[in-house]
């Protein structure tokens, strides 16, 4: 028989139906078998998955999205950075300018689609877990580092981060004297010079400006703080020294608000960036210390559930805490990490005095809310007397 | 008749001048002062030697084209067609190309989020799930688009009586691929022209729909740089109005003499 | 009956059409033409506004209800932010109209070298695109605490213009930044309306022995009316849509709609989306009613051009 060097064309058809018929079974097969065969680490009890199968499930899952992170924010530029040579992952980074309420968005938006536009892990306001959690978005998971956690859900469906305090960031020379607490801050010399970092009604930035200085006036009384701190800020407003204008980098440098409120960790940050033009100088508060935690949690329909839990174990151990410390925001598990000496005293020094953050005050995430809502329901009343 | 010369309108003009230009002025002196002491323009050098820059920028100029060639795609058959037989059409087809005003980005954004995110059933599954595609992004800035682009084609259909060139060229005889390529789409140059730019610079400088459909796109970068640094993002703005200047210069330079030029350009 | 086929008369009721022009009747497939569009439109502009309106009768668990209306209507919060978007409107549209009107007219028809015509409109076209934060720092850097001007004023006269109580941060300071966007709009708009006063009309009136004063007030105005009053409604829909701009100068500390509508659905302190959607349908009606207003203007003037 003549040898056929060509395949027949049924032959050829015959081949390419298996091929195609094996790729889409390839493509419809279940994606948690994992390269081995072994089933992946089960995701819905919570419980803790060790660090070699979590990386190695991860590495199945090739990418993490992430919502929300600003690079300069709390070192998270270096942090993602750092992830991303650690574990081979990488990083789809989406909406650096998200807040909190967008954040949550962004999950339920993409609740069914697992595409490139649905977050894995949140980072969000220490009040925004609890709505999250009453619309069933988030996933719990407890961390290997979760009993040196302070502040967290008992459950595992949300951790603090990181936290900073209320600072006065100053630009120089347009501020001759630096003031020391909020009550300088109505001095007849800072007369159109004071702004808020952020707007009252969208950022909790701002809210926790009005109730620190509503905490400084009250001497710590915190169910007093939030009406005393809409006082403070009327008095403010009325003497002129309050500009209802958003404090940013350029309007600091521009000259127009020289005196803000802004996270330690922010300010300090700034300072950095704006490299003397002009000087800064950050003042913590002597009373009126507030500290304003950030939660991080799991997205409950994230593409990518196990590089989302491997992105916390990074995150609270030793080293991302430590990542934390170097953008100036003080990782949640400090004085844990303080007391074995795993912090090194080159950061440390870096930071405002220890004895600045001794009397920083830690409110409830339930007395938090209420005094967010006060204090939004009545800004305009009383500071602006609509 | 020698027009006169209206002192006044010089006046007014002036006058014009120097409000528009003073806040173009402040900004830009602000912009060089990046290092202490002396102006310079290390601020444009920081803002073109970042790479995401670039990256930003090409990002917007990919979504321009697609949306330009998918307005065009869309807008001028209709308005054509709205123009040669639907003339009773016109009230509605206006209206709709006027809506994109009327609603606020945000709120269109997280309507669009929510149907297209899977929030869309038939028979319990999920259907239409475009959120992670970015048809949503291109579709919300097509529709964007829509008042210039109507409106500027609609014009130029306008000032070339469709109706009398169409039938005069089909009585002697042209099929309709001629009709539209040689008869209505070179008279329509302009017009497309000063859509299309229009669409360009709307496009190039959007903000809401990129940021929370959570795409790289210029606005966003812009915002970035101005939460992060003081002196660049005035630089970038600075560029970004000359930039815009330029191009539509350059269509009206592109366009003189031609029938059609009414433009019209808008909300924020 | 005759059996000579007569040529059909100008009388005859049945019309003759000519074979090479298809039919002018109208006829319900035309619609199909429209099919594209219309799809788009439904898709990505009806549709999600429609998921807006109905947001708006639910509230945070999903359940329906007209609290969100009713707090639109009734809080006091909310009224005002209305008055304050209302009033930053109607005083940009008028100032917006004034000026603008005056700009167009000294440049097309005042006398001045084509290429300031044609410099000032091509500014304008990118000028009324100008906005939100940029928009904001300019003014700022300009008239603000520490802005250039003000240090002129100060160092020139001597004069500390905030110390006296001037302060942009207010609805008038936001309007003079409003204008900015407001002018070119006018510009662009009227620019052409004014080309479209022919020469004869002004030499009819002349020749009649009308004078300047006089044609103005009888025949340019009145024949620009329509379009003078739909450009100042597109000014006031467009102002009081506006939202970055007012955001980027001073967050929410002037109540306007678009800032309230922001801070409830985006941001980390409030969160009731559907308040934010209440308060965006009160506003979607407004504006229709600007752009029902600004297409019968347009309407009533395009009987005069062409």
């Amino acid at each position: 028989m003549a040898h056929k060097p060509y395949i027949s064309r049924r032959q050829f058809l015959k081949m390419s139906a298996m091929a195609g018929g094996a790729a889409f079974l390839a493509a419809c097969a279940p994606k948690a078998a994992a390269p081995g065969g072994a089933a992946l680490p089960d995701l819905a009890s919570g419980n803790n998955i060790p660090m070699d199968q979590l990386i190695a499930a991860a590495k199945t899952e090739g990418t993490l999205t992430t919502i929300a992170l600003p690079h300069d924010w709390a070192n998270y530029g270096e942090i993602i950075s750092t992830y991303k040579t650690k574990y081979g992952l990488a990083i789809n980074e989406l909406n650096p300018d998200a807040g909190s309420a967008d954040e949550l968005q962004a999950i339920e938006a993409n609740k069914d689609s697992k595409g490139p536009q649905a977050p894995d892990v949140v980072d969000v306001g220490i009040s925004y877990p609890a709505q999250a959690m009453q619309k069933g978005l988030l996933a719990k998971y407890k961390l290997s580092t979760f009993d040196t956690i302070p502040l967290k859900d008992p459950d595992g469906y949300w951790y603090a981060e990181y936290y900073g305090v209320l600072s006065f960031e100053v630009a120089k020379p347009a501020i001759a004297n630096t003031p020391q607490d909020w009550e300088d801050l109505l001095k007849p010399e800072y007369k159109g010079k004071v702004a808020m970092a952020g707007d009252v009604l969208k950022s909790n930035e701002a809210v926790q400006t009005v109730l620190a200085a509503g905490l400084s006036r009250s001497g710590g009384d915190l169910a007093k703080a939030p009406e005393m701190g809409l006082q403070f800020w009327k008095e403010m407003n009325d003497a002129g020294n309050f500009i209802p204008v958003i404090a940013d980098q350029g309007r600091i440098a521009q000259g127009e608000t020289p005196l803000t409120m802004e996270w330690d960790y922010l300010s300090l940050a700034n300072r950095d960036k704006l490299a003397g033009n002009p000087e800064i100088e950050i003042v913590i508060p002597k009373t009126g210390v507030l500290a304003g935690p950030y939660a991080g949690a799991i997205s409950a329909y994230a593409p990518h559930p196990y590089a989302a839990r491997l992105w916390w174990e990074f995150v609270f151990s030793d080293e991302g805490q430590n990542l934390y410390l170097k953008g100036y925001a003080h990782p949640i598990r400090f004085n844990d990490m303080v007391k074995r000496g795993v912090v090194p005293q080159a950061m440390l020094d870096k930071l405002p005095p220890a004895e600045a953050y001794a009397k920083a005050l830690f409110p409830s995430v339930d007395e938090l809310n209420t005094a967010k809502t006060y204090i939004t329901e009545n800004w305009r009343k009383v500071v602006f007397g609509e | 008749m020698k027009r006169r010369v209206n002192i006044w309108a010089w006046i007014i003009f002036l006058i014009g001048i120097i409000y528009f230009f003073l806040p173009l002025f402040s900004t830009f002196e602000f912009s060089m002062r990046m290092i202490k002491g002396r102006y310079t323009f290390e601020a444009y050098r920081e803002a073109f030697t970042d790479p995401e820059f670039f990256v930003n920028f090409g990002y917007s100029l990919m979504w321009s084209i697609l949306t330009i060639i998918i307005s065009l795609l869309l807008v001028v058959p209709t308005a054509y067609w709205v123009h040669w037989r639907m003339r009773r059409a016109r009230a509605l087809v206006e209206f709709i190309t006027l809506m994109p005003f009327v609603v606020p980005a945000v709120v269109l954004v997280f309507g669009m989020s929510r149907l297209f995110g899977g929030g869309l059933k038939l028979f319990g599954h999920s259907i239409l799930v475009l959120t992670p595609t970015p048809i949503p992004l291109i579709a919300g800035y097509v529709v964007l688009s829509f008042p210039y682009m109507y409106r500027a084609v609609d014009t130029g259909l306008r000032a070339i009586d469709v109706r009398t060139l169409t039938e005069a060229a089909l009585s002697l005889g042209a099929g309709w691929r001629t009709i539209i390529t040689q008869v209505i789409f070179p008279n329509l140059r302009v017009a497309i022209l000063s859509g299309v730019f229009l669409t360009f610079a709307i496009v190039m400088g959007e903000f809401t729909f990129a940021s929370l459909l959570s795409w790289p796109a210029f606005g966003p970068y812009m915002e970035e740089i101005g939460s992060m640094r003081a002196y660049t993002p005035q630089a970038l703005a600075v560029v970004s109005f000359l930039l815009t200047w330029g191009s539509i210069g350059l269509i009206n330079w592109v366009g003189r003499g031609a029938p059609g030029q009414q433009q019209v350009a808008g909300a924020h | 009956m005759s059996l000579i086929k007569s040529p059909p008369t100008v009388s005859s009721k049945t019309s003759e059409k000519p074979v090479a022009v298809p039919s002018t009747r109208e006829s319900p497939w035309d619609w199909l033409g429209l099919l594209p569009f219309l799809l788009f439109a439904f898709l990505f502009l009806f549709a999600p506004s429609a998921s807006i309106f109905v947001n708006s009768f639910q509230d945070l668990s999903g359940h329906f209800t007209l609290s969100n209306l009713a707090a639109i209507l009734t809080e006091r919060d909310f009224l005002n932010a209305y008055k304050a978007s209302l009033s930053i409107s109607f005083i940009t549209a008028a100032g917006g109209a004034i000026f603008g009107f005056l700009l167009a007219y000294a440049v097309v028809m005042g006398g001045l070298p084509n290429s300031l015509r044609t410099f000032l409109l091509t500014f304008s076209g990118v000028a009324s695109n100008f906005a939100g934060v940029p928009l904001a720092f300019a003014f700022i850097a300009t008239m603000g605490n520490a802005g250039l001007v003000t240090g002129w004023i100060e160092t020139i006269l001597g004069v500390d213009i905030h110390a006296q109580g001037f302060t942009i941060y207010n609805i008038w300071g936001l309007s003079i930044v409003y204008m900015y966007f407001q002018f070119p709009l006018m510009v662009l708009i009227m620019a052409p309306a004014l080309d479209g006063l022919r020469r004869e009309w002004k030499e009819a009136c002349e020749n009649l022995g009308g004078t300047s004063m006089q044609y103005w007030r009888y025949v340019a105005f009145p024949i620009l009316m329509p379009s003078l009053l739909g450009t100042t409604i597109l000014l006031f829909g467009n102002a009081f849509g506006a939202y970055a701009t007012a955001y980027a100068f001073s967050g929410s500390f002037i109540n306007l709609v678009t800032i309230v509508i922001g801070a409830q659905l985006q941001g980390d302190v409030l969160f009731n989306p559907g308040l934010g959607n209440a308060l965006a349908l009160g506003m979607i009606v407004i504006m229709t009613l600007c752009m029902l207003g600004y297409l019968y203007m347009q309407r009533i003037s395009a009987r005069w051009v062409r």
